[in-house]
């Protein structure tokens, strides 16, 4: 099997406007539950129906760790082995990200400036469920070596 | 004007009112002087398992070779794990049991994800977090550990949801590592609240 992660992209190949493969994420309960082992986020509403319900929330739903790491595998596929996030902002939770539900997580490059040996990045980044934002849309900004780093 | 007329109006102020201490306390350090370390030290095992779910599969979180390449001292963790490795444990060799009733959806009888150490406000019973924003000055590497140090209340807006009654609220803090160096800054967004029946939300 190949991850995107392992090949290394460098600033010289990024171009502004480019969309960033976008990467689906199937909301079953079965993945809350190995998230919350990963993650320990055990609050019972990301695991519960009944209990989430009793909170006033439709459904169990995504935890904010499950949710950013979700970002976080959509900027390391493209950035790979040697890129480095520097910050992750206005990661704003507008909806919930419901069991029985799928998340896209998309974004594109905004902005691309150099910076000695290396490449700042601005990447635009959003969560979407059924065409609506659930998360998002926020900045992550990282570096990329500026050119040739092996992979 | 009735007096029917005015009952909501008579409502809304009082449990408004009850969020007024934290709303005079913006700008004061609710947290511990001293760091507050996580459960574990950062280990490839439990990075493992938080890429699992995620299905993360760049080799610098899991092959040492490989994040050497890129320039670590060895495996590192994901970025937005560091505040996963900041949470401390559910429970402690000596403590009593936080398992207290065999009712099917009891919580445990005190957790470190909740708002229950907040020391003004409202009791609240419904909690989650809205926002984050995370400044990271580098990734975590195997054998660290990490606590969050402060707890900065920057503000408190009280406002009914259609979850129900309370307020949100933005913290700061930081991550800092056993040695003392922070890796982390977060700004971090909430809201606590207390759910309402359908006879009882606003008109």
């Amino acid at each position: 099997m190949t991850h995107l992660a392992s090949r290394q992209r460098s600033f010289s190949d990024v171009v502004v406007g480019e969309e960033l493969p976008a990467v689906e994420f199937p909301l079953t309960v079965y993945r809350f539950v190995v998230a919350a082992g990963g993650n320990r986020d055990f609050n019972s509403i990301h695991h519960n129906t009944a209990y989430a319900q009793a909170t006033g929330a439709p459904e169990m739903y995504a935890s904010t760790f499950l949710l950013m790491g979700m970002w976080e595998r959509l900027v390391r596929d493209y950035i790979g082995p040697a890129g480095t996030i520097r910050s992750i902002r206005d990661f704003r939770m507008r909806k919930f990200n419901l069991a029985g539900r799928t998340v896209q997580v998309r974004g594109r490059v905004r902005d691309a400036r150099p910076d000695g040996d290396r490449g700042i990045v601005t990447l635009e980044v959003e969560s979407v469920v059924d065409g609506q934002v659930t998360v998002g849309p926020g900045t992550v900004e990282v570096t990329l070596p500026a050119a040739g780093a092996a992979g | 004007m009735s007096e029917d007329s005015k009952a909501p109006d008579r409502k809304a102020p009082d449990w408004k009112e009850e969020w007024r201490p934290l709303a005079e306390a913006v700008g004061r350090d609710f947290g511990d002087p001293t760091v507050v370390f996580g459960a574990d030290a950062v280990e490839p095992g439990t990075i493992r398992r938080y890429l699992e779910p995620l299905e993360i599969g760049c080799p610098i979180h899991y092959d040492a070779d490989a994040a050497r390449a890129a320039g670590y001292p060895d495996i590192v963790a994901p970025y937005t794990a560091t505040m996963v490795y900041s949470v401390a444990p559910m429970w402690r060799p000596g403590e009593p049991t936080v398992y207290e009733s065999a009712e099917r959806d009891a919580q445990l009888a005190r957790s470190p994800i909740n708002n229950e150490d907040m020391a003004l406000g409202p009791k609240t019973t419904g909690f989650f977090a809205t926002d984050i924003s995370m400044e990271f000055l580098r990734p975590l590497t195997v054998g660290e550990r990490v606590g969050r140090r402060g707890q900065r209340l920057i503000s408190c807006t009280p406002k009914q949801t259609s979850m129900g009654r309370g307020a949100f609220m933005t913290w700061e803090s930081e991550l800092v590592t056993d040695t003392g160096e922070v890796v982390a800054r977060v700004r971090t967004g909430t809201y606590a609240y207390n759910p309402v029946g359908p006879e009882e939300e606003q008109p």
